[in-house]
C-alpha cells in the first residue's frame, strides 16, 4: 500500500559553528550549546517495512565554539533592555512604554525649569529650581510626586511579569534549556530592570546637573564644590533603584502572572509609608519608618546628601541597617525561589 | 443506564422562545477575518438533528466556527442563528445548548459534582434541582464513583467526561463538543464516543470537531470538512466520496497473482491505471468506482483468480481530506 | 422534580447566587487572598497596638502659666502667693509669715489647675464662655479692668469669635481674660485629641485609602480577566446568562469576601478604640457612629474600585497597568483631601467622595470638633503654644467640602459613589459584551 517506492537517502546534516556573530543573530548564536551531546555520533539503522520507514539518523557533534559567558548574558540583557525602544525584543507593552516616557519627561521638570531660569536670568526662579542640596535630594527622593507617582509605579510596572510571566507561561524553559545559569538569568533580569529605572532617575539627574553648569556658566570651583553632593545623590539613587528592584523581583519570583508582583510592590512601598505616616504624625512614634523602604531610603539619603532630616527619633544607621535587611531578605527569597524554580508551565 | 431525558422540562426564560421550525444551527455567508487573514470565509451551513463531525486540520477554522456559535466571537460578515437567534446579541439560546470547550484548564479545586451542579444553576436551576441533574448526567457519562473527588485528581479522560456532563446538564437539544477526544486514552475515547453516539440516537443535534479522522469515522458518517477557513465538503462521508468522481479512486486487491489479474483488468474501459505496490498487491485507478465494483467480481470469478481482500483505501476520511486539500493529487 | 423557574427574578437569583458562591469558593482556594487579607490585618493591628501603647502612657503635664514654680525660693509656689496676695518674686514676702502661718501647697496643685470649660457652639459671632476654676482671676486682687483684659464687659471670661472673611472662609479668634482657662490638662486633652485623630486617620488612611484601594487592586482586577486568560470563562459564557450579569455577580462575589472583612476590621477598631480611648464610662459609645461611617465609606470605596478595576481588567489583558497609575492618583487625592478638602480635583476621584462620608459623619457625631481643635491650638494662652494632639487632629479632620451641611454631604457623596459604581458596571459590562474571547 505504501507509495514510497524507495528509501530516500539520509541526508547528513551538519551544524557549522557560526563563528562569533554580531547583530541580530547574536542571541541565537549565544544560545548554541554543546552541553549534553559531547560524544554523540549515534546512528540508528533503517528497518524497511511496508507501512513505514525509519530514516537513518546521524547526529554529529556540534563543534562550534561557545561564545563567552558575558556575550550570552549580554544577549539576555539586550533582549530586555531594547524591548523598550523597538520591536523584536521583549515586548513591554505600549502603556508601560508610554508611562516610562511620561515619567521621563516629568522627571525632567527641574531640568527644564533650570534651563528657563538660566535663559531668562531670573534668580528667584533659579533659587527655587536650580541645583541645590535640597533639590538634588528632591530629584531622587522627594515623596510627592516622584516617589509616589513616578518611581515606585515604574518599578511596579517593570517587575510585574519579569519573572512571574516566565513561570506562568513556561517560557523560563527557553532560558534554562540553554547554557545559562540561573544566577545569570536572574542577574540579567535584575540589571535590565534596574537599568531602565536608571535611565529615568540617573540620566535625568545628570541632565539636571549639566543643565545647571551649562545655563548658569558654572566654573570648576562650583563643580568641585557640588560634585560630592552630586555623587551622594547618585549613590542614594542607586540604593533606591536597587531596593525597589530587589523587592520587586523577589515578589515576581514568588507569584504567578503580572498582577500580583506589581500591586504587591506598590502596596509595600506606599502602604508602609502611609502606616509610618499615621504613626509618626499621630502618635509621635517613628518606629514604623524602619518597615518602610521609602522612608529608610529617604532617611539615608538625607544623611549622606546632608539635607535637613525629617526623621529624628532614630539614627540614620538604623534606616541603613533596615535597608540592608530588606534587601537581604528580598535577595534571599529571590535566589531560593529561582534556584528551586520548576521549569514547567504553572 | 440511559436515563430518560424527556422527563425533564426545558430550561427557558419567558422572554425567549425558540423560533418555530428554525434549525438548530444556521450560518449564512459567515466570514470571520482578523485584519487580512480570513479565519472563516463565506460559510453557509444549516444543521438540525444527528451527529455531525467537523473535520479539519489544525488552524482550519474549527475553533473559530465554534467560538462564533458560542457567541465568543463576532462575525465579520453574514448571519449566525441558533434556534433563530443571534448568539452574539442574545445568550438566551444557550438554555438549549451544551458546550464542551477545548481548553484543558478547569477548576481543579472543585469536585466533579460541585462543578456540574454549580454551572447547572447558571441555567436557572435551583440548588436542589442542580444536584439531582448533576447526579443524573454524571451517571450518564459514567463518573458516578468519582463525583466527590477533586477535578484536579481526575485523569484526562475523566476531565473530558466531566466537561461533557456539564454540557448535558440542561438537557440540551444542541451539543457542541470541541475536540472532546483530544488526549484521551483508548478506553476513555471509547466511552466518550459511546456517549456521543447515544446522544445522536436520542435525537439531539451534536457537533463534534476533531482532526483525528478515524475517531469521527467511528462516531458518525455525517461530516463537515473545513480547510483554511473554507467549507470544503458537507454531507455523508461516502456520498462525498462519490461526488469526487473526477479524482481517480483506488482499489487495492490483495492476490497471489497480481500480474495475471492486471492483464485481465486492463481491458475494462473504466480502468485507466494499474500499479503494483509490492508482490502481493495490485492497485487499480478508476474514475468510476461503481462500474468497477460491478464488473470486478465477474472478472475475478471468470479467470479464477485467488483474491484475499478488496479494499477501497481512499474511502476513509484521511484520504478524502488529502484529496480535497491537495487538489486531487494522489 | 421541582419546577423550573418561571420568572426572570427567580432565574436571575439562581444564577446570581451560583456565581457569587462560586467566586467566594474560588477566593478561598487562592493563596494570594489569604496573604492579602492577612497582611491587611497585620498592618492595621500594628497601628492598633501603637495606639493602645500611646493611650496607656502618660502625657507630661506642663505648667502652662508657670504658677507652680517657686521663683523666690521661699517654699511657696507662685500661684499660692498670688492667691494669698504676697509677692511671688520676693522671698521676704510669703504666706509663711502670716499669723497663723499658712502651710505651702504642693506644686502639683498649680499644674493643670484651670482646664477648659467652654460652652459655645461653632456659630458665627462672638460668644463669651469659660470659668476661672482656680480663682487666679476672679479672686485675685486685680482691678476690674485687669480682670477684663479682653474688654467685653464680662470679667474673667473667654471670648470666642467666629467670623467670615471675604474669601468666604470662617476664621476664629480667641481672647481670654488673663488667668482664665490658662492651664489646661495636657494629658486629658492629648488623649482625647489623639483618640479622635486616631479614629479619623485610621478610618481615612487605613480603611478607606489602604483597604479601599489595595483590596480591589489585588482581588478585583482579575475577576474576569483571569478567567479569560485561562480559558475557563468558556464554561460560564456557554450558559444562558448575559455577560454584564456575569460581570456584576463576579463583583458581588468579590464583595462577599471584602465587605465582611472590612466590617470585621471595623468592629475590631471600634472595640479597641472604644475600650482603650479616654471616656467616663467603660466604653465610648459615641464614636460608634464614626466607625459606622468609616466602614460604610470603605465598603463604598471597595465597591466602586472593584467595579472599576474589574472593568479595567476586562478592557485590557494588562489592566493592572492602567489600574496602578490610577491607584497612585487616588493616593494623591487622599492626601489632597486632608490639606485642601474643597479642591475641585477631588470631585474627579473616588476617594474624595468616600472621605467626605467620614468627614460628614465626624461632623455629626462630634459637633464640637472644631472648637476642640481651636482650644488645642490656643493652648491656654494667646501666644499659640499648641497642645499636643491638636495638630494631627487638625490635619486629619476636615470639612466635608462643597460647603454642604453634614447630612447633605453624606447623602450626596453616597449617591455619587453609587453612581460611579453603576457607571463602572455599565462600562465594564459593555466592554465585556463587545469583547471577543478566544
Amino acid at each position: 500500500m505504501s507509495e514510497l517506492g524507495e528509501v530516500p537517502k539520509p541526508m547528513p546534516v551538519e551544524f557549522a559553528a557560526e563563528a562569533p556573530v554580531t547583530g541580530k543573530v547574536r542571541l541565537d548564536a549565544a544560545w548554541g550549546s554543546t552541553e549534553g551531546d559531547e560524544d554523540l555520533t549515534a546512528a540508528s539503522t533503517t528497518v524497511g517495512k511496508s507501512d513505514g520507514q525509519i530514516f537513518k539518523q546521524q547526529y554529529k557533534q556540534w563543534n562550534g565554539e561557545l561564545n563567552p559567558r558575558w556575550m550570552r548574558n549580554w544577549a539576555i540583557l539586550r533582549h530586555h533592555l531594547l524591548g523598550i525602544f523597538k520591536k523584536g525584543h521583549r515586548p513591554w507593552g505600549i502603556p508601560i512604554r508610554l508611562y516610562l516616557l511620561v515619567v521621563f519627561v516629568a522627571s525632567l521638570s527641574d531640568v527644564g525649569m533650570t534651563l528657563v531660569s538660566g535663559l531668562i536670568g531670573d534668580s528667584g526662579l533659579h533659587s527655587v529650581w536650580g541645583v541645590s542640596r535640597d533639590n538634588l535630594y528632591a530629584h531622587v527622593l522627594g515623596f510627592f510626586p516622584r516617589n509616589m507617582l513616578y518611581y515606585p509605579v515604574v518599578a511596579a510596572l517593570l517587575v510585574g511579569g519579569v519573572i512571574s510571566e516566565d513561570r506562568q507561561h513556561g517560557t523560563s524553559a527557553l532560558y534554562f534549556s540553554r547554557p545559562i545559569t540561573r544566577f545569570d538569568y536572574v542577574a540579567m533580569k535584575f540589571i535590565s530592570v534596574a537599568m531602565i529605572q536608571g535611565i529615568l532617575i540617573l540620566v535625568t539627574l545628570a541632565l539636571y546637573y549639566f543643565a545647571e553648569i551649562a545655563t548658569m556658566g558654572r566654573g570648576w570651583a562650583w563643580i568641585i564644590d557640588t560634585f560630592p553632593l552630586f555623587l551622594a545623590t547618585v549613590f542614594s539613587a542607586l540604593l533606591l533603584i536597587f531596593t525597589y528592584t530587589s523587592i520587586g523581583l523577589s515578589l515576581s519570583s514568588v507569584s504567578n502572572g503580572k498582577f500580583f508582583p506589581g500591586i504587591a510592590l506598590l502596596s509595600i512601598i506606599l502602604g508602609t509609608k502611609v502606616l509610618a505616616f499615621i504613626s509618626s504624625n499621630l502618635f509621635d512614634r517613628e518606629i514604623l519608618y524602619l518597615l518602610s523602604p521609602y522612608d529608610c531610603l529617604a532617611h539615608v539619603g538625607q544623611a549622606i546628601i546632608g539635607t535637613q532630616p525629617t526623621y529624628d527619633q532614630y539614627s540614620w544607621t538604623w534606616s541603613l541597617a533596615s535597608l540592608v535587611a530588606m534587601n537581604g531578605i528580598a535577595l534571599y527569597v529571590l535566589s531560593t525561589r529561582v534556584s528551586s524554580m520548576e521549569v514547567t508551565r504553572e | 443506564m440511559i436515563p430518560d431525558f424527556d422527563q425533564q422540562g426545558k430550561a427557558e426564560t419567558k422572554e425567549w422562545a425558540p423560533e418555530a421550525n428554525a434549525p438548530a444551527i444556521l450560518l449564512e455567508n459567515v466570514s470571520k477575518s482578523y485584519g487580512r487573514i480570513f479565519a472563516l470565509s463565506n460559510i453557509t451551513l444549516a444543521l438540525n438533528g444527528g451527529v455531525t463531525g467537523v473535520l479539519g486540520m489544525n488552524g482550519a477554522g474549527k475553533s473559530t466556527l465554534f467560538n462564533i456559535l458560542m457567541g465568543k466571537l463576532k462575525v465579520s460578515q453574514g448571519t449566525v442563528k441558533l434556534f433563530g437567534t443571534d448568539p452574539w446579541k442574545n445568550p438566551a439560546p444557550y438554555a438549549r445548548i451544551g458546550f464542551v470547550p477545548e481548553h484543558e484548564k478547569m477548576y481543579d479545586w472543585m469536585t466533579g459534582h460541585e462543578f456540574v451542579s454549580t454551572f447547572a444553576r447558571l441555567n436557572g436551576l435551583t440548588r436542589d434541582e442542580a444536584k439531582i441533574e448533576a447526579d443524573r448526567v454524571l451517571e450518564f457519562v459514567g463518573l458516578t464513583d468519582v463525583v466527590h473527588k477533586k477535578i484536579g485528581q481526575y485523569s484526562k479522560g475523566m476531565r473530558q467526561r466531566v466537561k461533557i456532563a456539564h454540557a448535558l446538564v440542561n438537557d440540551p437539544e444542541l451539543i457542541i463538543l470541541d475536540e472532546p477526544l483530544q488526549g484521551c486514552d483508548p478506553l476513555a475515547r471509547t466511552t466518550i464516543m459511546n456517549v456521543i453516539r447515544e446522544l445522536g440516537r436520542m435525537g439531539r443535534t451534536v457537533l463534534v470537531s476533531s482532526h483525528i479522522l478515524q475517531e469521527i469515522e467511528r462516531i458518525t458518517e455525517q461530516i463537515v470538512i473545513l480547510h483554511q477557513g473554507r467549507l470544503l465538503a458537507l454531507g455523508n462521508l461516502h456520498s462525498i466520496r462519490e461526488r469526487l468522481d473526477k479524482i481517480p479512486h483506488r482499489i487495492s486487491i490483495q492476490t497471489d497473482s497480481p500480474k495475471q489479474l492486471a492483464k485481465d483488468l486492463i481491458d475494462i474501459d473504466e480502468v485507466f491505471g494499474i500499479s503494483f505496490p509490492d508482490g502481493q498487491n495490485l492497485s487499480i485507478q478508476t474514475h468510476n468506482l461503481g462500474a468497477i465494483h460491478s464488473k470486478l467480481p465477474g472478472i475475478i470469478v471468470e479467470n479464477n483468480h485467488k483474491v484475499n481482500a478488496i479494499d477501497n483505501p481512499d474511502d476513509d476520511l484521511a484520504s478524502i481530506l488529502g484529496y480535497l486539500t491537495s487538489g486531487g493529487r494522489v | 422534580m421541582a419546577t423550573k423557574p418561571d420568572t426572570r427574578f427567580q432565574s436571575l437569583d439562581r444564577k446570581a447566587s451560583a456565581i457569587v458562591e462560586f467566586t467566594l469558593r474560588q477566593y478561598r482556594t487562592k493563596k494570594s487572598t489569604w496573604v492579602v487579607l492577612g497582611v491587611g490585618f497585620t498592618a492595621l493591628a500594628l497601628i492598633f497596638l501603637i495606639y493602645i501603647d500611646v493611650m496607656a502612657s502618660e502625657f507630661e503635664a506642663i505648667d502652662n502659666d508657670g504658677d507652680s514654680t517657686d521663683y523666690d525660693n521661699d517654699g511657696y509656689p507662685k500661684g499660692q502667693e498670688l492667691r494669698l496676695g504676697t509677692d511671688p518674686w520676693d522671698d521676704e514676702s510669703h504666706p509663711g509669715l502670716f499669723d497663723p502661718p499658712v502651710e505651702p501647697d504642693p506644686a502639683s496643685m498649680y499644674i493643670n489647675e484651670d482646664g477648659f470649660d467652654w460652652d459655645v457652639t461653632s456659630e458665627l459671632g462672638t460668644q463669651s464662655t469659660g470659668i476661672d476654676d482656680d480663682g487666679d482671676c476672679l479672686e485675685s486682687n486685680k482691678t476690674a479692668s485687669q480682670k477684663d483684659t479682653n474688654d467685653n464687659g464680662v470679667p474673667c471670661d473667654v471670648v470666642v469669635e467666629f467670623y467670615r472673611m471675604q474669601d468666604g472662609q470662617i476664621y476664629s479668634n480667641i481672647e481670654s481674660d488673663s488667668g482664665v482657662d490658662e492651664d489646661p490638662d495636657e494629658d486629658a486633652y492629648a488623649k482625647e485629641a489623639i483618640h479622635l485623630a486616631f479614629v479619623l486617620s485610621i478610618g481615612k488612611l487605613g480603611f478607606v485609602l489602604l483597604l479601599g484601594i489595595f483590596l480591589p487592586l489585588f482581588m478585583a482586577t482579575g475577576l474576569i480577566r483571569d478567567e479569560m486568560n485561562s480559558g475557563t470563562m468558556h464554561f460560564m459564557l456557554a450558559k444562558p446568562i448575559s455577560r454584564s450579569e456575569v460581570f456584576l455577580y463576579r463583583t458581588l462575589g468579590y464583595l462577599g469576601v471584602v465587605w465582611p472583612y472590612v466590617i470585621f476590621l471595623g468592629i475590631l477598631g471600634a472595640l479597641v478604640s472604644g475600650f482603650v480611648g479616654p471616656s467616663d464610662g467603660f466604653f465610648r459609645f459615641a464614636d460608634l457612629g464614626v466607625w459606622l461611617a468609616i466602614v460604610f465609606a470603605t465598603m463604598m470605596a471597595t465597591l466602586v474600585y472593584g467595579m472599576l478595576f474589574n472593568a479595567l481588567g476586562v478592557l485590557w489583558k494588562y489592566g493592572i497597568i492602567l489600574a496602578i497609575p490610577f491607584a497612585a492618583w487616588e493616593l494623591g487625592m487622599a492626601l489632597l483631601s486632608m490639606g485642601v478638602p474643597d479642591s475641585t480635583l477631588l470631585r474627579f476621584s473616588v476617594i474624595g467622595w468616600a472621605l467626605m462620608i467620614v468627614d460628614a459623619a465626624a461632623m455629626i457625631v462630634w459637633p464640637n470638633l472644631d472648637l476642640f481643635i481651636l482650644m488645642g491650638n490656643w493652648g491656654g494662652s494667646d501666644d499659640f503654644n499648641y497642645l499636643q494632639g491638636s495638630e494631627p487632629l487638625n490635619f486629619f479632620s476636615s470639612k466635608p467640602g462643597l460647603g454642604l451641611s453634614a447630612f447633605t454631604a453624606l447623602i450626596i457623596s453616597t449617591l455619587v459613589l453609587l453612581f460611579q459604581a453603576a457607571l463602572s458596571w455599565f462600562i465594564g459590562g459593555a466592554l465585556f459584551k463587545s469583547k471577543e474571547i478566544q
